[in-house]
Formats: C-alpha cells, sequence, structure tokens
C-alpha cells in the first residue's frame, strides 16, 4: 500500500518550547487517522507543520512519496493538502458561493467550471441553499462545513481536519460524522483532531495520542481509549 | 457581470454625450476622468488586494516623463514611449513589492511613500535626463493620424479612452480566479494559501498591473499639462488624493473608485470656486461624513446592502 501522507521525525520548537516533538506517522488513501490529546499537546502545531505553516526543526514530509518538506503552503495544496482551520476563517468579505470558488479556481481556470465546481460541493456539504449569503453571517455550524467545502473545492487527495465537530449539536455531529466517513470511502486519506470521542472511535482507523509535544500511544481506537498512559495524560493535565 | 458592462455603457454613453453638453468644461472633466482611471488602477492593489499604496503618484510621474522626455529628447511617438513608462512602472512595481511585501501592516503603506521620494529626488538630481527642478516643457507633440494632442477636446477623448480602459480590465478581472486570488489574499493570507494561491505573487502582479496603468494616465497627464517638474508629478498630496478618491468612493468595488472621483474631484472644483478659501474646509468636511457613515465608501455600502437585501429576499420566499 503506498503511503498517501508520511511524516518522519517531526519536531518543531517555538523559542525554548517544543511543541512537537519527533513525531512519526503514516496515512494511506481511504484511510482516517486520528489525532487526539489533550489542549496544548501540539495537535494544530502538528498540522501546521505537516502543511507548511510552521517550519520543523527537523524531520521529513512526503505526499505519494514526494518529498514536501520544503514547499510552501500553497504549494502544498496544489499538491494535494487540503486544511481546515480549527478557527474557521471564512473570507468574511465575500458570499458563500465566492468563498469556496477561491478555492475551486485552482484546478477549475475558468469560471464557468470552477463555479459548477463551488456549486457541487456546497451541495455535498449541505450550504447549497446558503451560497448567496455573506459568509461573515454564518453561523458555527454553517461555518464548519463552509471551511469544508473551500477544502474540499480544491480536490485534495490527503484533508486534514482540526476539530471540525467541536460545538456541534447531536444532529449535526452525525452528519459530520457519516459525512467524513464518505470521504474516506471515496479513497482520501483523512487526517482529523478530534476531541469528540464518538467521532474519533466510529470513524478512526488508527488513532495516534499526544501529549507534550510527543506521540504516547497509537494503535485501534478501543485499545487506545484503554491505555493508561493516555488516561492518565488526560486526567493528569486537564 | 451583465450588469457591470451595461454600468459601462452607460459611462461610454455618458461620455460620448458631455462635450456635446458641456464644451466649455473640458478640462475639469479630463481631471475627472484621469481620477477615474488612476483611482481604479490604485484600488487594484489597494483595495482588491488590500495593499494601500501611497505613493501611486510615482506612476503618474514615470508615466508624464517618459512620454515628455521620449517625445521631445529621442522623437519617439508618444504612444511607444507611454508604452515604455508601463513596462518601467511594472518593472519598478515588481522590484519594490519584491522587497517590502514582506512587511505586514502599515509598513507596506509607508515604504511607498518613500519610493515616490526616490523618484522625485531622482527627477530632481539627474538633470541632464529630466530638467531637474526646474522640469520639462512639451513644446511640440506629433500628431499620429492627424490627431492634434494639444487640443483639449483630442486630450478628453483620450482620458476617457484611459478611464474606459482600466475600468474594463477591472471589469473582466473581478469575475475570474485572479480576480478573486486577490479578494482571497486582502481577507486572510493564510486561509488564501490553503486554497493554493501564492499571496506574494498574486500582490506583485496586483501592483504591476496597478502601476502600469497609473503610468499610461499619467502619460496623458504630462501631455494635458505639458510642463512637468518634479513638484507636482511626484506630489505627495497626489498620492493621497488618488488613494482617498477610491477609498471615498469604495475599496474593492467595480466603480467605486469611478463614483468617488466624480464626488471629490467634481464637488472639489465646485468649492473651490463657490466658497474659495473655506473649501478645503467643506471638502474635509464632506470626507469625515462619508467616513463617519459609510465606512465602506460610497459604493461598497450600496452594494453590501444589495447584497443583504437579495439574499433576505430569496430566503423568505
Ligand atoms: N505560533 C506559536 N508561537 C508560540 N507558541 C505556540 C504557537 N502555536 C502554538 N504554540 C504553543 O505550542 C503548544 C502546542 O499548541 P497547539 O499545537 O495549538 O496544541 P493543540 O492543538 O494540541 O491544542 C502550546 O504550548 C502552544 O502554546
Ligand atoms: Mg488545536
Amino acid at each position: 500500500m503506498p503511503s498517501a501522507l508520511r511524516a518522519e521525525g517531526l519536531t518543531v520548537r517555538f523559542g525554548g518550547n517544543v511543541a512537537v516533538s519527533d513525531v512519526s506517522l503514516a496515512l494511506a488513501p481511504g484511510e482516517i487517522l486520528g489525532l487526539i490529546g489533550p489542549n496544548g499537546a501540539g495537535k494544530t502545531t502538528l498540522f501546521n507543520a505537516l502543511t507548511g505553516y510552521v517550519t520543523p526543526e527537523s524531520g521529513r514530509v512526503s505526499l505519494f512519496d514526494r518529498d514536501i518538506t520544503r514547499l510552501a503552503p500553497h504549494e502544498r495544496a496544489r499538491a494535494g493538502c487540503g486544511r481546515t482551520f480549527q478557527t474557521e476563517r471564512p473570507f468574511e468579505e465575500l458570499t458563500v458561493l465566492e468563498n469556496v470558488l477561491v478555492a475551486a479556481f485552482l484546478h477549475e481556470p475558468r469560471r464557468s467550471g470552477a463555479e459548477r465546481l463551488a456549486r457541487e460541493t456546497l451541495e455535498q456539504v449541505g450550504l447549497g441553499d446558503r451560497a448567496d449569503q455573506p459568509a461573515g453571517d454564518l453561523n458555527l455550524a454553517r461555518r464548519r462545513r463552509l471551511e469544508l467545502a473551500k477544502a474540499l473545492a480544491t480536490r485534495p487527495r490527503v484533508i486534514f481536519l482540526d476539530e471540525v465537530m467541536a460545538g456541534l449539536n447531536p444532529p449535526a455531529l452525525r452528519e459530520m460524522i457519516a459525512f467524513v466517513s464518505e470521504l474516506s470511502r471515496k479513497g482520501l486519506a483523512v487526517l482529523m483532531v478530534e476531541h469528540i470521542m464518538e467521532a474519533i472511535v466510529e470513524l478512526s482507523d488508527h488513532v495516534i495520542v499526544m501529549a507534550s509535544g510527543a506521540k504516547i500511544a497509537e494503535g485501534a481506537p478501543e485499545a487506545v481509549m484503554r491505555d493508561e498512559r493516555v488516561i492518565e495524560a488526560y486526567l493528569g493535565t486537564d | 457581470m451583465r450588469t457591470h458592462l451595461l454600468g459601462l455603457a452607460a459611462f461610454v454613453a455618458l461620455g460620448l454625450a458631455y462635450p456635446v453638453l458641456f464644451p466649455s468644461a473640458l478640462t475639469i472633466a479630463i481631471t475627472i476622468l484621469l481620477f477615474v482611471g488612476w483611482a481604479t488602477a490604485w484600488d487594484v492593489l489597494g483595495g482588491w488586494a488590500g495593499q494601500v499604496s501611497l505613493g501611486h503618484a510615482a506612476f503618474v510621474g514615470l508615466g508624464a516623463y517618459f512620454v515628455a522626455i521620449g517625445v521631445t529628447e529621442y522623437g519617439l511617438a508618444p504612444w511607444w514611449s507611454a508604452l515604455l513608462g508601463m513596462a518601467v512602472a511594472a518593472a519598478l512595481a515588481f522590484a519594490w513589492g519584491w522587497l517590502t511585501f514582506g512587511l505586514r501592516g502599515p509598513y507596506f503603506t509607508l515604504s511607498t511613500i518613500a519610493f515616490a521620494e526616490i523618484l522625485r529626488l531622482v527627477a530632481i538630481n539627474e538633470g541632464w535626463l529630466t530638467g531637474g527642478a526646474t522640469g520639462v516643457f512639451i513644446m511640440t507633440l506629433p500628431e499620429p493620424f492627424g490627431l492634434d494632442l494639444f487640443d483639449r477636446q483630442t486630450q478628453y477623448w483620450l482620458a476617457l479612452g484611459f478611464a474606459v480602459l482600466v475600468i474594463g480590465i477591472v471589469v473582466a478581472l473581478s469575475r475570474g480566479r485572479f480576480g478573486y486570488a486577490l479578494r482571497a489574499v486582502r481577507e486572510d493570507e493564510d486561509a488564501a494559501m490553503a486554497a493554493g494561491i501564492d499571496p506574494k505573487r498574486t500582490k506583485l502582479k496586483a501592483f504591476m498591473l496597478s502601476g502600469a496603468l497609473t503610468a499610461l494616465g499619467g502619460g496623458l497627464y504630462g501631455i494635458v499639462l505639458s510642463f512637468l517638474e518634479p513638484h507636482v508629478m511626484f506630489y505627495l498630496l497626489l498620492s493621497v488624493q488618488i488613494a482617498l478618491t477610491a477609498i471615498i468612493g469604495g475599496r474593492g468595488t467595480i466603480w467605486g473608485p469611478a463614483a468617488g472621483a466624480m464626488v471629490l474631484i467634481g464637488s472639489g472644483e465646485v468649492f473651490r470656486t463657490t466658497f474659495a478659501e473655506a473649501n478645503l474646509l467643506i471638502y474635509g468636511v464632506l470626507i469625515l461624513v462619508i467616513v463617519l457613515f459609510a465606512p465602506r465608501g460610497l459604493v461598497g455600502e450600496a452594494t453590501r446592502r444589495a447584497i443583504r437585501r437579495r439574499y433576505a429576499k430569496r430566503a423568505q420566499s
């Protein structure tokens, strides 16, 4: 099985503070990798190192066996990394459709093609009827879906989801879980950070647990949840 | 898109009718049209890409000097001189942007003031080329296609052509990939990168296009004045006026800068003739009122309201 995404020995330091310490991971197409850990564990920073937003002190990242360690974020997006941001960042002055259009232009340089792709993607995430609304006016759940639509419209091969389920009410949560599961069924490799254990257990093929920047456990979701180091990490820091 | 093309057609129709209706008021119309073009060109960078420049007089001066010197010293046709000026403007924009787009926030803006100031000093000190502080006179101009370029009427048509060209370019790019890349970079560079957009490259392209178009108007301005001196051409106040025109009219909107030019330059002229000494005060109050009650600019507020209203209506039905 070729790996869609592979990271080896990633270390990120902010001044004297080691935010990510020697983390390695591998992800196959169609696989869902769940990343959990207490607040401040370094999950978002790891995402940023994988997608090019922070420069790691050491380590390598490759996408379908292509070394992308030195690529800038926009180059990684072109190579197939799609990402959401933990604090959603819609282009507030643009409409919902235009937000997705920006992303759709990546592989559809013409307006007609890009608009078709953007509308399809909005339908997919259930925002079809919101296309003409200013993005700044959306509520939290819809902003999350817009983040997802923006990431998907770049036609990624690996998608990074940073807490897209946080704060959703139960029905919205069920929808989101079904949606992510569908993405992986279509062959997309999914790396997701999530605090909602229900989603992690149900979706993940594999789970990595981080605490204080380091990987402290990994394996199948149920096994990891019973791991004592994991329980301690959660109880110890909270 | 269709509305903007209709708007452009209306603008052209108005422009065609004007000299028939007000044949004795061409000079003010030329000034307004130059500002329509400059403010719209400024807005490609300042509004669409969100990088506020206070140095666009540099491009005005560059265009004007290239036409004046090209025509009087080297016998070049005015068109070629203007094209050359545009190319050099684009090259300088590239170089300056390359150096300064790493700066975030107000530092890029401050650096553009220095940019225009440097060009002004060059124009003063390189007297062998530019006539130094005394300036350059354009005494004779060739008559391409039998056009008398000193004739106000001819200048008016050229100014109208310039304004229409710049607005037309903005209409064309507003719907396409580049137009959306500009807006995305303005709103959030990190999120733009997630969509595969290279912020620096996008800003450089905007700066080059904006500078080249401003220089084209500058070349025409030089012909209209037919006398160039560094203190007028690279004047900070001119830079500020261009920026203010676009901001008051509505940054990042197609018709905002044009509306701003008509309101500001038009009313500035009226105030100057009717209120004499008090004109600057009244002008200032006008600007203040717009900034307070329409912070997105005249057209900016109107379009945002229209979008909200259209969406609300559709959501109800
Ligand atoms: N840009 C930054 N500069 C300095 N420190 C940072 C930065 N981003 C994150 N950190 C620090 O790195 C650690 C990991 O943060 P983060 O990756 O956001 O954790 P998580 O997403 O797991 O909650 C925290 O101690 C945080 O304060
Ligand atoms: Mg986080």
